[in-house]
């Protein structure tokens, strides 16, 4: 069995939603979730997860564990879903918000955005996550991060943090209508702005040659 | 019933406190009942910078821990007898008192004075979020430096995910001339950055200095630029509350204080 079929992730418009299989052995899966968390650390640290558990009957014992080891790579874990009225109650009695979920998830397939748009202003401190591409529709103003998994677009003036492509794509891009970012990340690429001040205009970076790339936008051909 | 009006600012030393303390004098100057309310439990200050020091007796935590009534904590000011303050906790620490118990407090002074403004301390742990608990409106001082700028826009955040907002700004310490030499951000630059609505601006100002070392508002002094600067944000504040009274625009009071600035510079 392939590690994607045991662990998956999904954003939609409520945040990130990792979901894990029902039927591996509990270690072999806390063991898989380790390794699905390290190799994804720049778009994981930090951020807040519900944890969709299916079928499996999980006591609070195990649970702990599982919160510890998601702990140890900077994730947290807001709520628990599972059909298992006793692994409901376990969450609970480790303080998580537990949610029932229907026996035939196939039925009422979670709504999956490929594409998030955001109208507001990111401001220092707010962290705006997504497994797909964000569209933000204001200003990320210094202090404001946007970690995505596709490509990032900003209308607006983007002064703030920007990491595209953080699940490890190389090919993700970064426009914005005025790019003077603290810094850019695509991929596992870093780029810090120029110290001298940029232009006001619309520009966008990508990689080429194993470099973050800047230009204008009329630079842009596909 | 009054509002309830947080001031708060992120960074420390950036006026709060001062700024709490005039806009409190020039309310109350112009006959509204005024309590200000020290948040600022374990490092109060309130109290020192409005000359009323000795003669606190009862404080914020004796209220909300029912040691001592309301009536009792509160201390009349030397000149207003509208004005009020209620003094922190010297001794306690910020866990001595819960946001419940503000919102609470915050409820009773609500039905006996036409503002209450609350200090806030510095930072945005829980003596923040209590301070911002029972606000009606929120206050976000800075000064125009990038650090200062910063934490108001941190502020600015988490009063909005607290559903307080929206904020309105005050700009304090301007240094008209670091500005027109571009060595300073202006105005502009701050408000382009927040994008919150701008409440008003203070001058840098040596009056406010000798002014809060005596334990006295420089809106009593009408040589104070500062002073001035404050009695208009009052006037703006107040005239929320009386739509008939004619206040200057935002664009009005910025011409006025900017050209009061050319006055002074020549």
């Amino acid at each position: 069995m392939t590690m994607s079929d045991l662990i998956s992730i999904k954003g939609s418009r409520d945040g990130l939603r990792l979901r894990l299989d029902a039927n591996v052995a509990w270690s072999e899966l806390l063991h898989r979730l380790d390794l699905h968390l390290g190799e994804r650390q720049s778009f994981f640290h930090g951020a807040n997860l519900v944890i969709d558990l299916g079928e499996r009957e999980v006591s609070s014992a195990q649970l702990d564990e599982m919160l510890a080891l998601i702990r140890q790579h900077g994730v947290q874990a807001t709520a628990i879903d599972s059909t298992e009225r006793s692994t409901r109650a376990a969450a609970r009695s480790v303080g998580l918000t537990a949610r029932p979920l229907s026996r035939s998830p196939e039925a009422t397939p979670m709504p999956e955005a490929e594409a998030l748009l955001v109208m507001r202003t990111l401001r220092s401190g707010q962290v705006l996550r997504h497994t797909g591409h964000i569209t933000l529709i204001g200003d990320v103003n210094p202090g404001g991060e946007i970690i995505a998994g596709g490509s990032v677009v900003v209308w607006g003036r983007l002064r703030g943090l920007v990491h595209a492509g953080a699940l490890g794509d190389r090919s993700a891009i970064i426009c914005a209508l005025e790019l003077r970012p603290t810094q850019l990340r695509i991929a596992d690429l870093i780029a810090r702005a120029p110290d001298q001040q940029a232009l006001s205009r619309p520009e966008f970076a990508r990689v080429i040659a194993g470099e973050i790339i800047v230009d204008g936008w009329e630079a842009f051909k596909r | 019933m009054g509002r309830v009006i947080t001031v708060t600012s992120g960074k420390g030393g950036v006026g709060k406190t001062t700024t709490t303390a005039n806009l409190g004098t020039a309310l109350a100057m112009r006959g509204a009942r005024v309590a200000v309310v020290d948040a600022d439990i374990g490092l109060r200050n309130l109290d020192v910078v409005m000359g009323l020091e000795n003669r606190i007796v009862y404080d914020l935590v004796d209220v909300v821990e029912g040691r001592a009534r309301l009536r009792q904590a509160l201390i009349k000011d030397k000149r207003l007898p509208e004005l009020c303050l209620l003094p922190a906790a010297q001794t306690r620490d910020k866990d001595a008192v819960s946001a419940q118990q503000m919102i609470d407090l915050t409820r009773q002074l609500r039905a006996e004075f036409d503002f209450v403004l609350i200090d806030s301390p510095a930072g945005i742990e829980a003596g923040f979020r209590n301070a911002i608990a029972g606000a009606d409106e929120v206050i976000i001082v800075t000064t125009p430096e990038v650090s200062a700028v910063r934490d108001a826009d941190r502020i600015v955040g988490l009063i909005e995910a607290a559903e307080k907002g929206p904020a309105s700004l005050i700009i304090n310490r301007i240094k008209p001339r670091l500005v027109s030499r571009g060595e300073m951000l202006s105005v502009e630059d701050v408000l382009e950055l927040l994008a919150i609505s701008l409440l008003g601006i203070v001058p840098e100002d040596e009056t406010i200095v000798i002014a809060t070392n005596r334990g006295e508002a420089a809106v009593y002094d009408p040589n104070s630029l500062a002073g001035r600067a404050y009695i208009n944000i009052a006037q703006r504040l107040a005239g929320e509350d009386v739509p008939v009274m004619a206040i200057p625009d935002q664009q009005g009071m910025l011409d006025r204080l900017l050209s009061l600035f050319g006055r002074r510079r020549t």
